[in-house]
């Protein structure tokens, strides 16, 4: 993976000149699990086509939303193949399995899925490690709050959101042990009413600082605003939506990924693997910070982000407990990789359960 | 103020909060229904009113003309259903799931430019001393215009169906069409009446749940409440005095199973989320047989029908 | 004051008992009707409308592929229209498809997960039972509340829906979360002798044959039998035919238990053949367009065929809106609702003037 960071690093600003020379006709398709207009996960990964098609000459994408993570996402592969598309980008986390299906029946075809751990000759996945973001979103939180309770709503247990809610926690407990972490599960990616009245039940229970994982950051941002306290966004910056009560966020930016895979299969050096971007490479990071940090945190964070960025610090570094108590990973080794990637347990100091 | 206090009136406010979208489609519903016609539609026609309210206010700053909107949005799709079914005499459930796709696709279509735009809610309203009482005060505290409109219209409603001239006729067409007609009512137009009534009220919910709520707009948002509310007529007799209570008992259990969550309870929250189906599944049951003990047949207002039949 | 309760008012189920034809000239105007305010739909978005309808026909008909994919989409949708159509003819409006169906699965994916080491040849019948049974207890819910107390069978079904595909997120994001697939909440995938065949060669699978054989026999069933005058008598007038000894709440139970039969075995079919496990979310709201296609058919089993077909086309090739037109998904969703909106018109119409509506 380091390798990864690297390469993207310093191939990102030059693919656009290079792709003027090779990209002729080569057509891209993006599914979505949501609407691409959903201010959140699906419409950062929009904004990456939006990036491809608009600097790489002779790249033309087509889109698909609300393509739900079943069997149904595999038609309409097909039906991108069959239209012409030779670059396929399933971004949902379900679409994994569907998607190996369908890549065995066109080996030609190159599939580059959103997030998986799997991969088949033409399938390899991309992700970024989002959850140093939320780490760094975490030390601020834990430094800005009061209660030492911080709240965190969330649509799914699935990996992906799990290791968001517990790299927000260690961060909030590399500021202070004490603090803990209360999930609310809404069940559903996207379902305002019901993200409003958890992030009131969150503010009730005492949290004063309110972040999420959900398709958009909005309704629980405003809704933390509207009862007086902090928010940390997710997906997409939301600090317009809390002038007072922002702190920071977690926001991707998958446009210069996209584009150097996309550029990768047209030279003709693509491979099936696991390509992880990151704070690095700029694929994921922080928003801009809310009025409200002082500079004290702000140079704490940054310090942090720095120690990440050269490499010198690991999130997922033992010692890690789980929240019954039992060590996941004894001091000084990382959590294995399928630990982290298939994540399914709470560190100490979150309050919830995973089923 | 005690802790307890503070998490009871939390509670209260909560539920009220979450039932409110509820109340007034349920509301309006119980009127459509009172005019002898379901409609499956109202799903659509909330998404139709969120949308429109949430325009409506991101245009104007003005989140009162949002609700306006809402209503004339939630009326303008419903009068389809009154084209489809009492014009054309369609099959109501069909011509209501005809306006709930529309009601649906046309929302999230036209309301792509709306998504991840800000709006200025209702600002909060300062009640000085009621807001020093235990419990009342945390509950006033965060009341918002849509939540008390609610409560009133209820019994407005029930005032209104029961205690007047327009009301009778609402009743007399849904006791029976025939008599009804045979009493000079313009039965088609009574029914139109109801079911436009209904689109305005769930236009108004729609509003709600996106001017006052949520602030938001986000395609598909109402997430099944339109079609929870139209089941919940049953469970609130078809008595618009009775929908805050049956609004109640589905909010209150979404609320709680939020709340319940944030005390650690160790249950898989997927069976936390079946509470509000499961409480309402309940009080229905136990409503029939209970109605069933005192012979099923309520007097009072049906006398008033017995003499034209 | 607590005004006291009024009586229910007229079920809308009388407005069933009315015929509803659709004879060739009705299809022509729906048609008409369908094509006109489509084509108003796509001028208004910038697409020209000849060249999207017949991108649309291709998406649904147009090659092997296209009409194995919406045979794939019209098989649930057939099983769960009979599954709402078969109370119907009792005058119970059943809106429970979804949550039979996922009890189907649940049910026939239990067996599955039971012995998952037998043979084909006992694999498959068992789990098609057990499918069929899981959808009939989940129906037997709301039949037996309506047939002992008389509980409104339309928010029973509905709640229980919700209720019905929460339980299956419990067990798959829970128990029966396959440890071995990195989190993501589903079974284990079927061994292959859980796998249902499918249709030459493609994804369309056996569940359409079962959808045709039951609406095939319940049409012969309810047209010839005593059973089909029986039911006819409950509904026309119920207080006559139990005074000649019919029991409306035995019939009533058979009747919702029958239709989550089916609606149960849609839901295995999606599991086994399409899925190849469970996992949350399965139904894709088929046990609704079921219903819708019903209601459109005026219960009619044999005319929920090719409307099945017809829907299943059209989320078929709602795909080529969102490929070839570059619209967003939701557009699908307003031509699905300006073509019922079209059917239910030129029925209506045509209905009026042949002068057989009250």
């Amino acid at each position: 993976m380091g390798l990864v960071k690297k390469i993207l690093l310093s191939v990102a600003c030059m693919s656009l000149a290079v792709a003027v020379a090779h990209g002729a006709g080569t057509k891209v398709g993006y599914i979505y699990v949501g609407p691409k207009s959903d201010y959140g996960y699906n419409y950062a990964m929009d904004q990456g086509r939006l990036y491809v098609e608009k600097n790489m000459p002779g790249v033309k994408t087509v889109s698909f939303e609300n393509v739900p993570e079943n069997a149904e996402v595999e038609r309409v592969m097909e039906r991108m193949i069959k239209s012409g598309c030779t670059i396929i980008f399933p971004t949902s986390y379900g679409y994994l399995d569907p998607a190996l299906n369908v890549a065995k029946k066109y080996p030609k075809v190159t599939f580059m899925h959103g997030g998986g751990f799997k991969t088949a000759p033409n399938l390899g996945t991309f992700f970024a490690g989002i959850d140093d973001a939320m780490y760094l979103a975490g030390i601020t939180a834990g430094s800005m709050t009061k209660t030492k309770k911080l709240g965190f709503l969330a649509a799914h247990p699935i990996p992906q959101v799990l290791r968001n809610i517990n790299a927000f926690t260690r961060g909030a407990q590399s500021v202070d042990p004490a603090i803990t972490t209360t999930v609310v599960w809404t069940g559903t990616w996207s379902d305002p009413g019901k993200e409003a009245e958890a992030a009131n039940s969150l503010v009730d229970a005492g949290a004063d600082v309110l972040t999420g994982h959900v398709d958009s950051p909005i309704t629980y941002t405003q809704t933390a605003e509207k009862r007086g306290v902090m928010a940390v966004g997710y997906h997409a910056d939301a600090s317009k939506f809390a002038p007072k009560g922002w702190l920071v966020g977690a926001a991707w930016n998958w446009g210069p990924m996209m584009a150097k895979i996309v550029k990768s299969v047209q030279d003709s050096t693509w491979k099936p693997e696991h390509i992880r971007g990151d704070l690095m490479a700029g694929d994921a990071g922080l928003t801009a910070f809310g009025p409200s940090v002082p500079a004290k945190v702000k140079d704490l964070v940054l310090a942090k982000e720095k120690e990440f960025k050269a490499g010198k610090t690991k999130l997922w570094t033992g010692p890690i407990v789980k929240q019954d108590g039992a060590e996941i990973a004894p001091k000084g080794t990382e959590l294995a990789m399928a630990n982290l990637e298939g994540m399914d347990f709470f560190v100490k100091g979150v309050v919830g359960t995973v089923k | 103020m005690s802790e307890f206090d503070a998490a009871l009136g939390g509670f209260l406010i909560s539920a009220l909060r979450s039932s409110t979208p509820l109340l007034w489609v349920l509301l309006g519903e119980i009127l459509t229904q009172r005019v002898a016609v379901v409609n499956l539609g109202v799903e659509g026609q909330m998404l139709a009113g969120a949308l429109a309210g949430f325009a409506a206010t991101l245009a104007t700053g003005n989140p009162w003309i949002g609700l306006i909107a809402g209503v004339a949005a939630g009326m303008a799709l419903s009068s389809l259903h009154g084209l489809l079914c009492v014009g054309l005499k369609a099959n109501p459930f069909a011509s209501g799931l005809a306006v709930w796709m529309l009601g649906f696709g046309l929302s999230s279509f036209y309301g792509i430019p709306f998504v991840g735009q800000k709006i200025n809610g209702f600002k909060s309203m300062p009640l000085g001393f009621l807001e020093r009482i235990p419990v009342i005060g945390t509950l006033v505290t965060q009341i918002t215009p849509t939540v008390a409109m609610g409560i009133l219209a209820s019994p407005l409603l029930g005032w209104w169906l029961y205690r007047t001239r327009t009301g009778l006729s609402f009743r007399a067409v849904g006791e029976s069409l025939s008599s009804a007609k045979a009493l000079g009512l313009k039965t088609a137009w009574v029914q139109v009446m109801g079911i436009m009534a209904g689109g305005a009220f769930s236009g108004m919910g729609g509003a709600a749940l996106s001017v006052d709520y949520t602030r938001n707009w986000v395609e598909g948002m109402t997430q099944g409440r339109g079609l929870v509310a139209v089941g919940l007529v049953i469970v609130a007799r078809w008595n618009p005095y009775l929908a805050i209570p049956a609004a109640l008992l589905f909010g209150g259990a979404e609320a709680l199973t939020l709340r319940m969550q944030t005390s650690g309870v160790p249950i898989s929250s997927h069976l936390l989320h079946t509470l509000p189906y499961l409480a309402s599944l309940a009080v229905l049951v136990l409503s029939y047989s209970r109605a069933n003990k005192e012979g099923g047949t309520p007097a009072g207002l049906s006398a008033v029908f017995s003499q034209s039949q | 004051m607590i005004v006291p309760l009024i009586k229910e008012p007229p079920k809308p189920a009388a407005l069933f008992k009315q015929p509803f034809r659709i004879p060739g000239l009705t299809v022509i105007a729906a048609a008409l009707g369908f094509l006109l305010l489509g084509s108003i739909f796509f001028l208004m978005v910038g697409q020209p409308p000849v060249a999207t309808f017949w991108a649309m026909i291709k998406g649904a008909f147009g090659d092997g592929y296209s009409l194995s994919e919406t045979l794939v989409k019209t098989a649930p949708i057939l099983l769960c229209g009979i599954a709402a159509a078969l109370p119907a003819r009792l005058g119970l409006i059943s809106v429970g498809g979804e949550g039979q169906l996922y009890f189907g699965a649940l049910f026939g994916t239990g067996l599955v997960l039971a012995i998952p080491g037998a043979p084909m040849y006992a694999m498959l019948p068992l789990m098609l039972a057990a499918s069929a049974a899981g959808g009939a207890l989940w129906a037997l819910i709301p039949a037996f509340l309506k047939a002992r107390m008389n509980v409104n069978e339309t928010i029973t079904t509905l709640l229980l829906n919700y209720v019905a595909s929460l339980f299956v997120d419990f067990l798959v994001y829970g128990p029966w979360k396959d440890p071995n697939n990195l989190g993501w909440p589903a079974t284990i995938n079927f061994p292959a002798a859980a796998k249902l065949p499918a249709l030459f060669g493609t994804r369309a699978h056996i569940g359409l044959i079962f959808g045709l054989i039951a609406a095939v026999a319940l049409y012969v069933l309810t047209a010839r039998t005593r059973w089909g005058t029986c039911l006819r008598l409950l509904r026309s007038n119920r207080r006559v035919a139990e005074g000649i000894g019919l029991s409306y709440g035995r019939q009533a139970i058979l009747v919702v238990c029958l239709g989550g039969m089916l609606a149960g075995l849609a839901g295995i079919c999606e599991t086994s053949a399409i899925q190849g496990r469970l996992q949350s979310g399965i139904s894709n709201g088929m046990g609704f367009s079921g219903f819708l296609v019903a209601w459109m058919a005026g219960g009619d089993f044999l005319r929920i065929i090719p409307l099945s077909l017809l829907l299943g086309g059209l989320l078929a090739s709602g795909d080529s809106l969102q490929l070839f037109a570059g619209l967003p998904s939701s557009a699908a969703l307003v031509l699905q609702g300006v073509l019922f909106a079209s059917v239910l018109a030129a029925g209506s119409l045509k209905a009026r003037k042949g002068g057989d509506r009250v």
